[in-house]
């Protein structure tokens, strides 16, 4: 497992929850596998012990991870719908990125969706 | 459950009163800001009994009259200055400790050289940043249950003020344990504190879980401040280019107006800023 805080944008625990989620899409974090304890996780990234455990609550909550009480947490069984939610929402958040930087740096609303479209059509050719 | 539970702590000099009543609680890491002459320090002091104080404290709940002897063994503090004698060894105040705590040397050998902190000079010798760290390690090794750091990363580099933050954080690797840390150094809370305490003229203004605290309240940036952002708009700054605002309104928005969680030095700022012009 491999996570980076950065102290700009999201809130920490946010950033911990996706960084972790995305690693059980990609299949890096394997079903059963034990994540470090709370505590460990709060040191190794400098973050409060809250924070790190409202990070595992919020994932043990949507299902990606399960807590074993005195032994651990570990990484459930993925579950594909959620897997789909998780990229739209993303997609979503990026999209949002992107019409944020057109809109201050002066692109007009027709010129992005143009580009948008140009993308999507040069992806059309290449499949 | 609290680590300490500090109930009227009373000391009262000639111009200036410490009338506070705080839970620490146990497990955690808890951050106490304030303004220079706020109290900080008295505080400390005062529980650990190194400065007269009338009122109650409770270790874990057990109170501190009729069981200090024992209690005072499981804390540890590290003072705003050093309190030990600069020009002795290393060695010669570890065998001072030794006599008067149950003293993990093994651990002592080892933060030694982790630290590359020479052991046969003396302590005069040390950098500031060096100093912090011995004072620090001398605290951790006592096996305490409850650390108490007064402004323990002011004045020192980034890198040593990194290590000093990592030996607290592995101090609360064991669930039992517990921090109260006082700092002007926000930024270390906004790292590895879980809950925040504000002091001001000896009073405990609020103590809240960080994450809570800061959640409840959002700063604001724009170009025009309207009548409706005015009302229940904190510590205002203005500047060339607009103003900024601490708020606990939630519903904030329009054009340029730029909303965001604060940090914790925001909230300092703005909620100190906002007292003061009262």
């Amino acid at each position: 497992m491999h996570i980076h805080i950065t102290y700009q944008s999201a809130p920490i625990y946010e950033q911990i929850e996706y960084q972790i989620r995305a690693q059980i899409f990609s299949g890096e974090l394997k079903a059963g596998e034990m994540l470090p304890s709370i505590r460990m996780l709060a040191k190794e990234l400098r973050v409060g012990i809250i924070t790190a455990k409202r990070a595992y609550d919020d994932l043990v909550g949507e299902g990606f991870l399960y807590a074993v009480p005195g032994k651990g947490v570990f990484v459930a069984e993925r579950r594909p719908d959620d897997l789909v939610s998780n990229k739209l929402g993303r997609l979503k958040e990026q999209l949002r990125e992107a019409e944020k930087f057109a809109r201050e740096n002066g692109i007009a609303p027709e010129q992005f969706r143009e580009i948008l479209r140009e993308i999507m059509e040069e992806k059309d050719e290449r499949s | 459950m609290n680590g300490l539970d500090i109930e009227n702590l009373t000391v009262t000099y000639k111009n200036f009163s410490l009338n506070a009543t705080l839970g620490v609680p146990r497990g955690c890491v808890t951050g106490l800001i304030g303004r220079n002459g706020a109290g900080k320090s008295t505080l400390i002091k005062a529980i650990m009994r190194q400065q007269d104080a009338t009122g109650r404290i409770l270790y874990n709940g057990l109170p501190f009259r009729g069981n200090e002897e024992g209690i005072l063994k499981k804390l540890a503090c590290v003072y705003d200055a050093p309190h030990f004698n600069l020009l002795q060894r290393a060695t010669t105040i570890r065998n001072l400790y030794k006599g008067m705590y149950d003293f993990d040397e093994e651990l002592f050998v080892d933060f030694m050289e982790r630290f590359s902190l020479p052991p046969k000079e003396k302590i005069g010798s040390y950098s500031l940043g060096m100093q912090r760290k011995f004072c620090l390690i001398l605290a951790l090794c006592q096996r305490p249950d409850i650390l108490l750091l007064d402004e323990p990363t002011a004045g020192i580099d980034p890198y040593d003020r990194g290590a000093v933050i990592e030996l607290i954080q592995q101090f609360m690797l064991d669930e039992g344990h517990t921090v109260l840390f006082s700092t002007h150094i926000t930024e270390d809370l906004d790292k590895i504190a879980d809950y925040i305490a504000i002091i001001k003229e000896g009073r405990i203004a609020l103590c809240e879980q960080k994450e809570v605290l800061c959640d409840s309240y959002r700063l604001v940036q724009c170009p025009e401040l309207t009548e409706k952002m005015r009302e229940g708009a904190l510590g205002v700054r203005k500047s060339m280019f607009g103003y900024t605002y601490l708020t606990r309104e939630r519903e904030i928005g329009g054009e340029n107006v730029l909303v965001k969680v604060p940090t914790v030095e925001e909230l300092f700022v703005h909620l100190t800023d906002g007292e003061e012009r009262k």
